[in-house]
């Protein structure tokens, strides 16, 4: 690369404004659609922003302990590393061994992997209006199977306890995250070579022997990034929960985001909301640092 | 590494220059509140008005598209255009204009109050004539006071009433409606002996309307969310009445899980005949309509505990017109033109089915079949607090945890009185 920097006479050359004019582009509407929002959302987290909407001033770090003092935060808080945390490990476990069936060749294999992509080429928004529907306590799709099969003798109203609705909704959030995972994991697998189990074999070792030592430890880099940027999609998640229960009953679905939007568009508390939106920005920018760890020590470790 | 450097650095940059700003003044409040209380009505200057009305029906739309050509045409220096924004919308975009400083000059909702406070409003009386503001029923212009002072012009009400499903009631063989509670756990307990497969009384205490349906069995109990100049939604009355409805619930006298139970499941499910009784609004026979139900259907009065009266939860929507500087002559002329009686009666048409908020259009309303009953429950009618300003707050509270209240009324109710308290 370096050798660019000298004309054929071996002087040295400077461009003028260096490698500005190709990047300024994104740098702008990075600076336009990222910093600017999140530039005003801090600062009207100082603020006071009044019922109707007016600015009505800095009121330091008011909102902050306002936010602080609600009784259902800490519970919420703690539900949204649980809806992330389980979502992201499930997500994980299903991919992998979905992901070696994608590799193996077998008949029908495009269709596969078409009807994997499906739930991924659908929006979320609709896949989640789909589950509702199915899980109506009245008329679902699910409460008319297992009565005409038997199984239980009346509607159950799937949505209505916090706990059931929270496992129903953790199992749409890993449906719609499965394509992504198996198939950046696919991707990963068809980057190990072929000589490197062959060896293995030839050295005696079972397959699963095989796939622990020698596959998983090659796909590592490329299950941790999958992993971080689930953390990151499913932190950000906001339709699932809001399409299937809103929250409810109450605030027990509730994650951050959800209780952001109710903070600022049904409680008219702009202020708390954007107090709470800084906090998510804070450990969504960790999740970052942790993404681009991670794709550091891929490249590393490649070279 | 570097990368990482440079953004961990952006992102604190952008925290130190939120926290550094805080020095700056914010004109915003100070310019909203220019004084243009008085100008002469007789003159109208040249006007841009912009006007946001709410979506009762598709027919909104068009109605108000030719009431601003036919103003227009009256009053060419102004140039008024009406936008119909849906329910679920209005208030968000409301708020989203004003934060903005693009508020409208009229607007139509069912809240006011918040804007009243922030002192964006012009007093009624300066946005209709004498005649207009006379004419309107004074129980609903009584709630458009924020303050002492009516800030808004009602526009049109409903009123709910309990809706029975005459077939059950005869299969049950129950002749009248209950007018008691503990008449009508005589007849939940009938209906459920005789009726197989019908839910006897329908209780949508999810999120959608939970706020109505807790306001009406509280004001059947003697409660109300306010009450005495205080809040007094964790009074003694309405822990009762959910320890009542709680009581009903664990007979099977209503669906399961009321408490996530929205309103439009429990209209279905009594057009289906699932669901013997049910509080419905005036509009309610038309959205059964829709729905192809063949359900026959009568009206009654709510009942109410033993000792205590019958009442019904009255709803009230609001015009209000936003101070500008140079805009008032023209509002007061458009809010005029709306209240002329024939543009009246053609909004109401268009608004399907609703209570008039004028004594005029409410004369002749009274003789109507499907809205007279409902003008006769008026005198007993509760209304929401809508006069203060954090009523939107904590209806949002009240329609997101009220249903928990009947596994914990005085510890649920008491949370959503705090909140309510904190102003």
């Amino acid at each position: 690369m370096s050798n660019l920097k000298y004309r054929p006479d071996g002087k040295f050359r400077t461009p003028p404004l260096g490698p500005l004019p190709w990047i300024a582009p994104s740098l702008i509407l990075i600076a336009t659609w990222v910093f600017w929002p999140a530039f005003e959302m801090v600062r009207t987290s100082f603020r006071e922003v009044s019922r109707s909407g007016l600015i009505l001033g800095y009121v330091g770090l008011e909102n902050y302990s306002d936010l602080i003092a609600r009784p259902e935060l800490v519970t919420i808080f703690a539900r949204t590393f649980l809806w992330v945390g389980t979502i992201v490990f499930f997500t994980a476990i299903i991919s992998l061994p979905l992901a070696s069936l994608l590799n193996q060749k077998f008949p029908g294999l495009t269709v596969v992997r078409w009807f994997i992509i499906l739930p991924w080429a659908a929006s979320v928004f609709s896949t989640a209006l789909t589950f509702r529907w199915m899980l109506n306590g009245y008329y679902g799709f699910f409460n008319t199977l297992l009565v005409d099969l038997r199984i239980i003798d009346e509607p159950i109203d799937w949505l209505g306890y916090p706990t059931v609705a929270l496992a129903w909704m953790v199992a749409v959030a890993v449906f719609v995250s499965l394509p992504f995972t198996s198939f950046v994991l696919l991707a990963g697998l068809q980057t190990i070579p072929n000589e490197v189990r062959e060896a293995a074999q030839v050295d005696g070792a079972s397959p699963w022997r095989t796939y622990w030592r020698i596959v998983f430890p090659l796909l590592r880099p490329a299950l941790l990034v999958a992993l971080v940027i689930n953390l990151i999609n499913v932190f950000n998640n906001f339709p699932i929960i809001w399409v299937m229960t809103q929250g409810g009953p109450g605030n027990s679905t509730d994650v951050t985001t959800t209780f952001m939007y109710k903070l600022a568009f049904r409680m008219q508390e702009m202020g708390q909301s954007a107090a709470l939106a800084t906090f998510n920005f804070v450990i969504i920018f960790m999740f970052i640092l942790l993404f681009l760890r991670v794709s550091g020590w891929n490249k590393k470790d490649e070279n | 590494m570097r990368l990482k450097r440079s953004l961990a650095g952006i992102a604190a940059l952008a925290v130190l220059l939120a926290a550094c700003s805080s020095g700056a003044s914010d004109e915003a409040a100070e310019e909203t509140s220019t004084d243009t209380s008085t100008e002469v009505a007789g003159e109208i200057p040249a006007t841009d008005l912009y006007i946001v009305m709410a979506q009762y029906t598709d027919a909104m739309q068009p109605y108000f598209d030719d009431l601003a050509a036919r103003f227009m045409e009256q009053y060419p220096q102004v140039n008024a255009e009406v936008e119909v924004v849906n329910w679920e919308q209005l208030n968000d975009k409301l708020a989203t204009l004003v934060a903005t400083g693009q508020a409208p000059d009229i607007a139509n909702s069912n809240v006011f109050a918040n804007f009243a406070a922030d002192g964006l409003l012009y007093p009624a009386e300066d946005i209709v004539s004498p005649e207009v503001l006379a004419d309107i029923v004074p129980a609903f212009l009584d709630n458009s006071k924020y303050d002492g002072v009516a800030y808004a012009v009602p526009d049109l009400a409903s009123a709910r009433a309990m809706f029975y499903n005459k077939e059950i009631f005869e299969q049950a063989g129950i002749t009248t409606p209950p007018t008691t509670w503990s008449e009508l756990e005589t007849a939940a307990a009938a209906i459920k002996a005789n009726v197989p497969g019908v839910f006897p009384y329908g209780i949508p205490l999810g999120p959608e309307e939970a706020q109505a349906e807790f306001m009406i069995w509280g004001g059947g109990n003697g409660g109300n969310v306010y009450q005495d100049g205080a809040w007094a939604i964790n009074s003694a009355e309405n822990v009762e009445t959910m320890e009542f409805l709680k009581k009903m619930v664990d007979a099977g006298y209503t669906q399961p899980n009321p408490a996530t139970t929205n309103r439009t499941e429990v209209f279905q499910l009594f057009g289906e005949g699932k669901i013997a009784m049910v509080n419905g609004s005036v509009f309610f026979p038309s959205v059964l309509a829709d729905q192809g139900s063949t359900v026959e259907f009568g009206t009654g009065a709510f009942p109410h505990n033993d000792g205590k009266s019958s009442i019904t939860l009255g709803v009230q929507d609001y015009f209000f017109g936003f101070k500008k500087e140079g805009n008032q002559a023209a509002v007061k002329a458009f809010m005029d033109f709306i209240y002329v009686p024939d543009n009246y009666l053609g909004f109401l048409e268009a608004a399907g089915g609703f209570i008039p908020a004028t004594v005029s259009a409410g004369a002749q309303a009274a003789n109507d079949p499907a809205i007279g009953p409902f003008i006769d429950l008026l005198p007993g009618a509760i209304f929401y607090p809508g006069d203060l300003a954090n009523w939107p707050a904590v209806q949002t509270e009240l329609q997101q945890k009220v249903g928990l209240a009947l596994n914990d009324a005085p510890g649920v109710l008491g949370q959503i009185q705090a909140l309510a308290e904190q102003g």
